[in-house]
C-alpha cells in the first residue's frame, strides 16, 4: 500500500464521496425539496425513515461495545440519550413520531413498522450488519454521512415550510433538532476517523465504509420512491406470449418470464396505481397469503432492477 | 432436441465506414457478398420467431449502410421480436433514426472507440467521433434505451472514468466495456493492442469506485488473456445464439466460418430451424460429448462451455482443444507467452474499405 493521505485529503476524499453519492442526490429527496412529492408518498417516507432511526441507537450500541476507551465511550453514549430520550427529554425517536402524526399518520402502525417495506428493512438492517462485521473504525467512518446531514436537514426545513404547509407545527422538531447535533456528532467522528486511521489501507477502508454507508441510504430511497411512484410499462419493453400460456417481457439483452401471480401484479401496473397501491390491492384480492403485499413490492423492485417498468412520480 | 435459441444476431452486411483494427468480422469478410434481401431477411424474421427466438440485434458492419433496415425493422418488429440495432453511429442520421424508430425499434447500442474524441477518430480510421454523440443524444431523445459500447486496449484503458463521465452525460443505460478478444482482426493487431497487467487492474479500479455512483450499470468484461478461465462463449455452442451472416450462413458466432472443414446451412438454401438444428458445423461442438479433457470432466464445463472454439483453433491449430485461455489448458502457456507481446511499435493494421 502507497504513503497514507495527509489529514487533509483525506478529510477531503471523505467530503468528496458524500458530494458524489450521498442522498441529497436521490431523485426522491431533490422531489422532497422542491415540493413535488404527494402526501401519501411523504407519509411513506416517513413511516419507513421510522424504521431507519430505530436501527441507529442499536448500531451505536454495538459500536460502544468495540471501544475499549472510556472518553469514546462517555462521548458515544450520548448518540443512544439523544435518540432515545432521557428521564423526561424527548429524543428523536418521539420527535419523529410526532413528524409521523404531523403528516397524518396515526402513531401505533407506524411504531409497530406496519407500513415499512421489504427493500427499507433490507437497507437498514444492512447497516446493522455492517456495524455488527466491522471494526470500530470503519463502523464511526460509516456514521460520517453525519458530515453532510446538518446542510440536507436545513434544506428540508425550508422546504417543509415553503411547500407543505399543511403538516402539523412542532412536525419539525426532530429536523431542527439535528441541524445542530448531527454536525456536532459529524465532528466527533470525523477528528476520530482521521487520528485513528494510521495507514492508508485503514483510510481505504475508511471510504470503503463511508461509501457503503451511502448504498444503504440511497437504497432505502429507492424503495420508497418506487412503493410512491406509479409503475407502467416501459415504453420500449416487449410483452410477449409463450407457448405454454406464460408471458416473457423482453428488454435489451434481457426477457423476464412471467407467470401466476407476478402477471396479475404486472397487469395492475397501469400508470395509475402507487406500489403501494398495488400491494394493497394484492392483499385485499388475497387475503389467505400473509405476505402477498411484500411479494408485491418485492417483485417490483426486480422488474425495477430490469429497466421493464417506468415509474412516473404520484403528482403532490 | 437442440436447444431453443433465444437470440437471433442478424449481420445484415459486412459493409462499414469504420476500419476498427479489432472488428469482429472475418478477416476476409471482403469475399462475402450481401445475399439476403428484404423479403429474405423479413422472412428470417418470422422463421426465427417461430423457433422462440425473442431478441434480434441487428448488426454488421454497419447495418444503417442498408436501404432497407426500415423495413427490416418493421418485419422483425411484426414478427414480435425485440428489435436492437447496433451501430456504429454512421452513415445514419437522426432523421434515418426516427424512421427506424417509428417502424418499431426498441432499442440502441452505439459503440464508441475512446471519450477522446481525436483517438476515437484514430482507432476508427475515420472521423466519426461527432456523428455519433449526435446518435446517441438522438437515440435519448426518442425516449429509446442507449446502451453504449468501449472496446477497450492499451490506447484508452487509461480513459476509463473519462469514458464512463461521458456514457452518464449522454444518460446511457448501460456501459459495456469489453477488452479486446483476441480473435481475427484483434489477433492481428494483437501486439498494437494487448494492455499490461497494471493497466487492467487500473481500470478495474476505476469501474470499482464509478459503479457506486448514480448512472449507467457498467459491464466489464477481461480480456480472457489475463481471466485465466475461458469465456462462456457465446453462451456456449448452438446453444442461445444464432447468427445469419451476410451470404444467409446460419452460424453458432460471427466467427465461426474462420473454422476449417465445418459445413454450415444457408437460409437461402434450407429453412432456418433446419439450419439451427440438423447442419453438421451446428452440431459439431453442441453440447458436452465433443470435450477433451481436462474440460470433460470439469465442474465449469456447464459455466464457460469449454471456451471459445475460435480461439482454440487460432492458438492451438485444433478448434476441438481446451481454450487455452483456461489455465487448466494444456496450451495455457501460449496465452501467458502472449501477455508479453504488447509490442509499443506495432502500428495498426487497419480493415480496409468494404469491397462490396
Amino acid at each position: 500500500m502507497s504513503e497514507p493521505l495527509s489529514p487533509g485529503d483525506f478529510e477531503a476524499a471523505l467530503r468528496t464521496i458524500g458530494e458524489e453519492r450521498y442522498h441529497h442526490r436521490h431523485p426522491f429527496n431533490q422531489r422532497m425539496h422542491e415540493g413535488k412529492l404527494s402526501r401519501r408518498a411523504l407519509g411513506s417516507w416517513v413511516a419507513n425513515r421510522y424504521y431507519y432511526q430505530t436501527r441507529i441507537p442499536i448500531k451505536d450500541g454495538m459500536i460502544l461495545t468495540k471501544s475499549d476507551e472510556v472518553a469514546f465511550r462517555r462521548e458515544w453514549v450520548q448518540r443512544i440519550h439523544d435518540h432515545e430520550g432521557e428521564h423526561s427529554r424527548k429524543g428523536g425517536l418521539e420527535l419523529w413520531l410526532r413528524l409521523a402524526e404531523a403528516v397524518g399518520l396515526d402513531r401505533e402502525p407506524v411504531e409497530a413498522f406496519e407500513h415499512v417495506l421489504p427493500g427499507v428493512r433490507r437497507a437498514c438492517d444492512s447497516y446493522v450488519d455492517f456495524v455488527n462485521g466491522h471494526d470500530l473504525l470503519e463502523s464511526v467512518a460509516a456514521s460520517l454521512t453525519e458530515l453532510f446531514a446538518g446542510f440536507i436537514m436545513q434544506t428540508r426545513i425550508a422546504a417543509f415550510e415553503k411547500h407543505y404547509d399543511w403538516v402539523q407545527p412542532g412536525g419539525l422538531d426532530y429536523f431542527k433538532s439535528r441541524t445542530v447535533k448531527a454536525p456536532r456528532d459529524a465532528r466527533y467522528g470525523l477528528a476520530f476517523v482521521t487520528q485513528h486511521a494510521e495507514t492508508r489501507d485503514d483510510q481505504e477502508r475508511c471510504l470503503a465504509a463511508l461509501r457503503r454507508k451511502c448504498e444503504i441510504l440511497w437504497s432505502l430511497l429507492d424503495a420508497v420512491d418506487r412503493a410512491t411512484s406509479r409503475p407502467r410499462l416501459a415504453d420500449h419493453a416487449l410483452l410477449r406470449d409463450e407457448a405454454d400460456g406464460s408471458q416473457l417481457v423482453v428488454l435489451p439483452e434481457r426477457a423476464v418470464r412471467i407467470g401466476g401471480s407476478s402477471g396479475e401484479i404486472l397487469s395492475l401496473c397501469n400508470g395509475e396505481r402507487t406500489g403501494n397501491d398495488i400491494a394493497l390491492a394484492m392483499g385485499q384480492r388475497h387475503p389467505e397469503a400473509a405476505s402477498v403485499g411484500d411479494d408485491a413490492h418485492e417483485f417490483l423492485t426486480e422488474m425495477a432492477a430490469t429497466g421493464a417498468l417506468r415509474f412516473d412520480p404520484d403528482p403532490a | 432436441m437442440p436447444p431453443r435459441p433465444l437470440n437471433l444476431i442478424a449481420e445484415l452486411t459486412y459493409r462499414c465506414p469504420l476500419r476498427c483494427p479489432y472488428c469482429s468480422n472475418p478477416v476476409n469478410y471482403a469475399e462475402t457478398r450481401d445475399a439476403l434481401d428484404t423479403g429474405a431477411w423479413s422472412r428470417v424474421m418470422r422463421e426465427a420467431s417461430a423457433m422462440g427466438i425473442v431478441h434480434v440485434g441487428l448488426t454488421g458492419g454497419e447495418p444503417t449502410t442498408r436501404t432497407d433496415l426500415e423495413e427490416i425493422v418493421a418485419a422483425a418488429a411484426e414478427a414480435q421480436l425485440f428489435t436492437h440495432l447496433v451501430t456504429s453511429g454512421l452513415p445514419i442520421d437522426p432523421e434515418g433514426l426516427r424512421a427506424i424508430a417509428n417502424a418499431g425499434l426498441r432499442s440502441v447500442q452505439l459503440s464508441i472507440q475512446d471519450a477522446l474524441p481525436a483517438e476515437s477518430d484514430r482507432v476508427a480510421g475515420t472521423t466519426s467521433f461527432d456523428r455519433k454523440i449526435e446518435i446517441a443524444r438522438a437515440t435519448r431523445d426518442l425516449g429509446l434505451p442507449l446502451i453504449l459500447n468501449v472496446v477497450l486496449h492499451r490506447h484508452n484503458l487509461g480513459r476509463i472514468r473519462e469514458i464512463i463521465a461521458l456514457a452518464r452525460d449522454l444518460d446511457a443505460e448501460r456501459l459495456e466495456l469489453a477488452n479486446t478478444q483476441y480473435h481475427g482482426w484483434a489477433l492481428e493487431n494483437r501486439g498494437a493492442l494487448l494492455p499490461a497487467r497494471l493497466q487492467l487492474d487500473a481500470a478495474a479500479e476505476v469501474v470499482r469506485e464509478e459503479r457506486g455512483k448514480p448512472g449507467p450499470d457498467i459491464l466489464y468484461v477481461l480480456p480472457d488473456y489475463y481471466s485465466d478461465r475461458p469465456k462462456p462463449c457465446m453462451g456456449g455452442w448452438g446453444n442461445k445464439n444464432l447468427v445469419v451472416a451476410p451470404d444467409g450462413t446460419v452460424l453458432p458466432c460471427q466467427a465461426a466460418s474462420s473454422l476449417p472443414g465445418l459445413e454450415f446451412w444457408r437460409v437461402t438454401e434450407q429453412e432456418l430451424a433446419a439450419c439451427w438444428s440438423e447442419a453438421p458445423g451446428m452440431n459439431a461442438y453442441r453440447g458436452e460429448a465433443w470435450m477433451p479433457e481436462p474440460c470433460r470432466s470439469c465442474e465449469q464445463r456447464s459455466i464457460d462451455f469449454g471456451g471459445c472454439r475460435c480461439q482454440a483453433f487460432h492458438l492451438t491449430g485444433d478448434a476441438s482443444a481446451t481454450d487455452p485461455a483456461c489455465e487448466l489448458a494444456p496450451h495455457h502457456p501460449r496465452v501467458v507467452a502472449a501477455r508479453a507481446e504488447c509490442d509499443l511499435d506495432q502500428a495498426f493494421r487497419y480493415r480496409g474499405p468494404a469491397s462490396n
